[in-house]
């Protein structure tokens, strides 16, 4: 499955452009941040690329086809909406609430049949809230109200799910309940789209990422090449620098803005050459395939490879060494960092040596 | 309550049941007291074909009180259905069937029918007619726009309803003092004294028409208090299901304005009380509005007609006893949502 935005622009009428020449592409088990500041036309952007708004120019294409002419029903089994929680309160129970995910599949003079309802509480008891099924939307926290409409979404069963600031307005426990959920069901295989208004929580959790500017410019790629300082300064507006934490399993990166940028000139940070290892340490035999995968698609710069079972734990410890540029390493690194269940690690040599040349 | 939002069987039995029950009584209440097992009389002898032996009896139960307490139970489940149904589509407690100005409509329209001198027939065509007509303006004036439709809508609708009233205090105005003007005053004020099996036969199938096409789409109506994209997002054409709302709460209401006047109340108190004791799903509250709004304008309109010698315009009663009613459910239950 692929999603694919090209040439995308939009102007409500009479206005100026909010999106210009937008091109991105999506694909099953990614997951996508889309970054801006206030007013960027973020929002817009998901309803344009949902054909919810039409696109003044270009088109949204699923698998090849175009968004706009596909059948209301066809689309919205495939692709499901999570709306901001704080635009959908609800006056049905939690579990009614996600039955009505199923709307696109049951028919019109139909009611919901034992499928449906065996779908609502498999999605239900998948994300872990089935303890909220019979409390009305309107009496339970932003947080469970959040995740009740990503219930509502994973009922369609869809192949993309589009979701409109998931984790604003929400406590840190609460974010990264929704963030770990984006995570796993990518890793079932579901292609996600989120807005966020965290910078952080693209590098932590996306392996691609959009950043819009005001005047409906964008950039596209991998995470780790788009959330950069510069771009960052560029769209927001904002000086700051992207930091590396250490944790016992990963190196997490996080943006920590600093002031309010002058508008100056770009001033280039050089890319070179750089040798590096790298350590994984895997608990699961479930990211073996997607780890290959990856290295797979870097295996021009790779040097050196060594897999390490250790049955006693039940652990799997990879070694790479790698020779490449350093924001190739960078991009292998992050995309390492957000497979689940993994522990990773990169270590790069301080330019050349002198041992034994 | 069931979690999947349907009622228990044990509701369904007395929903079904409580209509009938509440007919029965009614039939044998009035001037004449009749006991309920010489009704079941009346009843069977007329269905096997035969005829009651007391003419009198017979001819109060059959043509006197049968059509009226038909056409009560019809008007009150299809205004109930209709204020449910709009309450949810403008995702607003105080909808009511009237929001649109369709009422208005129908009453500028049967006031101008007995202008013009028609019959009962007539007046009540002119009042869908112009019923219809009303909802229609209404649309076309507040469609259209890109964002926030139906709060443009409900705008409009204020508008022309504000707008067909002064039409009635026109055809007052220039109505013949003597006899028309107290004609459209009594009409009006509403009241069920004019049934007859001729008006129903014109009026019923299309109020029975539209309960069904709300009980068809029960389940799809909970849908309609959902945001615009959320809804585009269920993947149901949600302008079909809004409009198909709008026609059949149009058509249902038109007919009862054209029969029995101006019943307010009825739209807003039935359906909330369905939501305090059902919840908000549809798939419960339509089945349960339909029942409970027959059983009430049937109580109601029995004490309309029984309680003194002179009839009391039911809307009176609907409001002297919905209002007190309806604040006691509110500061009871601490409220509803939509």
């Amino acid at each position: 499955m692929n999603l694919r935005v090209e040439k995308g622009t939009f102007a409500y009428k009479g206005g100026p452009k909010i999106l210009d020449d937008i091109n991105f592409e999506v694909r099953s088990g990614e997951i996508l941040a889309i970054l801006g500041p206030n007013g960027a036309g973020k929002t817009t952007l998901l309803r344009c690329m949902m054909d919810m708004l039409r696109w003044n120019n270009g088109r949204s294409l699923l698998d090849g086809e175009d968004i706009h002419s596909m059948p209301a029903r066809k689309l919205w089994s495939r692709m499901a909406y999570v709306p901001q929680a704080k635009s959908a309160a609800s006056s049905f129970t939690a579990f009614q609430t996600v039955l009505l995910g199923r709307s696109s599949r049951i028919g019109t003079f139909s009611q919901p049949g034992p499928e449906d309802m065996e779908a609502a509480e498999h999605v239900m008891n998948m994300l872990g809230i089935m303890d909220l099924a019979d409390k009305p939307c309107h009496a339970i926290s932003g947080g469970e109200l959040q995740m009740v409409l990503i219930a509502r979404a994973m009922a369609a069963e869809p192949e993309i799910l589009v979701l409109d600031e998931p984790e604003s307005n929400l406590d840190f426990k609460n974010q990264l309940i929704v963030l770990d959920t984006i995570s796993e069901l990518a890793s079932k295989g579901v292609a996600c789209i989120f807005n966020t208004h965290y910078p952080a929580h693209a590098l932590q959790r996306a392996g691609k990422s959009l950043i819009l500017a005001k005047g409906g410019h964008c950039s596209f790629g991998s995470t780790s090449s788009v959330v950069t300082e510069e771009n960052i300064r560029s769209a927001f507006g904002v000086n700051a620098i992207i930091g590396e934490i250490e944790t016992p399993e990963n190196i997490l990166r996080n943006v920590v803005p600093l002031s309010i940028a002058e508008p100056r000139e770009a001033d280039n940070t050089e890319d070179r050459q750089c040798i590096a290892s790298i350590t994984i340490i895997s608990g699961t035999n479930e990211p073996a395939d997607r780890i290959n995968n990856l290295l797979h698609e870097y295996n021009y710069m790779l040097i050196g490879r060594m897999g390490l079972p250790y049955r006693k734990h039940g652990l799997y410890i990879i070694n790479i060494s790698v020779d490449g540029m350093r924001s190739e390493i960078e991009e292998l690194s992050h995309r390492l960092g957000l497979i689940l269940g993994i522990s990773a690690k990169t270590t790069y040599a301080k330019g050349e040596g002198t041992w034994s040349k | 309550m069931r979690r999947d939002g349907r009622l228990p069987n044990y509701w369904k039995i007395i929903l079904i049941l409580l209509p009938f029950a509440a007919a029965l009584i009614a039939l044998g209440i009035g001037r004449m007291q009749i006991a309920p097992g010489e009704v079941l009389d009346v009843l069977r002898t007329r269905l096997t074909g035969g005829s009651f032996t007391d003419m009198a009896v017979e001819k109060t139960v059959m043509q006197l009180r049968l059509p009226r307490i038909i056409l009560a139970a019809l008007v009150g489940a299809g205004l109930s259905v209709s204020g449910c149904a709009f309450q949810s589509l403008f995702a607003n407690p105080l909808a009511t069937p009237d929001t649109l100005g369709v009422a208005s409509g129908a009453s500028f329209g049967a006031a101008l029918g007995i202008l013009m001198g028609f019959d009962l027939v007539g007046v009540q065509f002119v009042g869908m007619i112009m019923g219809g007509a009303a909802v229609t303006l209404t649309w076309l004036a507040g469609s259209g726009k890109d964002r926030g439709g139906l709060s443009y809508i409900v705008l409009s609708g204020i508008m022309i309803g504000s707008l067909f009233s002064a039409l009635v205090s026109l055809i007052k105005y220039v109505a013949d003092e003597e006899s028309q003007l107290p004609a459209i005053t009594y009409w009006l004020m509403g009241g069920l004294d004019k049934a007859s099996f001729r008006t129903l036969s014109f009026g019923a199938p299309v109020i029975i028409a539209g309960i069904v096409m709300f009980f068809l789409i029960r389940w799809r109506m909970n849908l309609l208090p959902l945001s615009d994209d959320e809804a585009k997002a269920s993947g149901v054409n949600i302008r079909a299901l809004r409009a198909a709302t709008v026609v059949a709460a149009t058509v249902i209401t038109a007919s009862c304005v054209s029969m029995c006047g101006q019943v307010g109340w009825v739209g807003l108190l039935i359906p909330h009380m369905c939501r305090m004791l059902f919840g908000n799903n549809h798939l419960s509250i339509i089945p349960a509005s339909v029942s409970l709004g027959a059983v009430f304008m049937i109580a109601v309109d029995t004490v309309a007609r029984s309680i003194s010698a002179a009839e009391i315009p039911v809307s009176i009663l609907t409001a002297i006893i919905g209002a007190p009613f309806f604040i006691m459910l509110m500061r009871r239950s601490g409220g509803w949502r939509i």
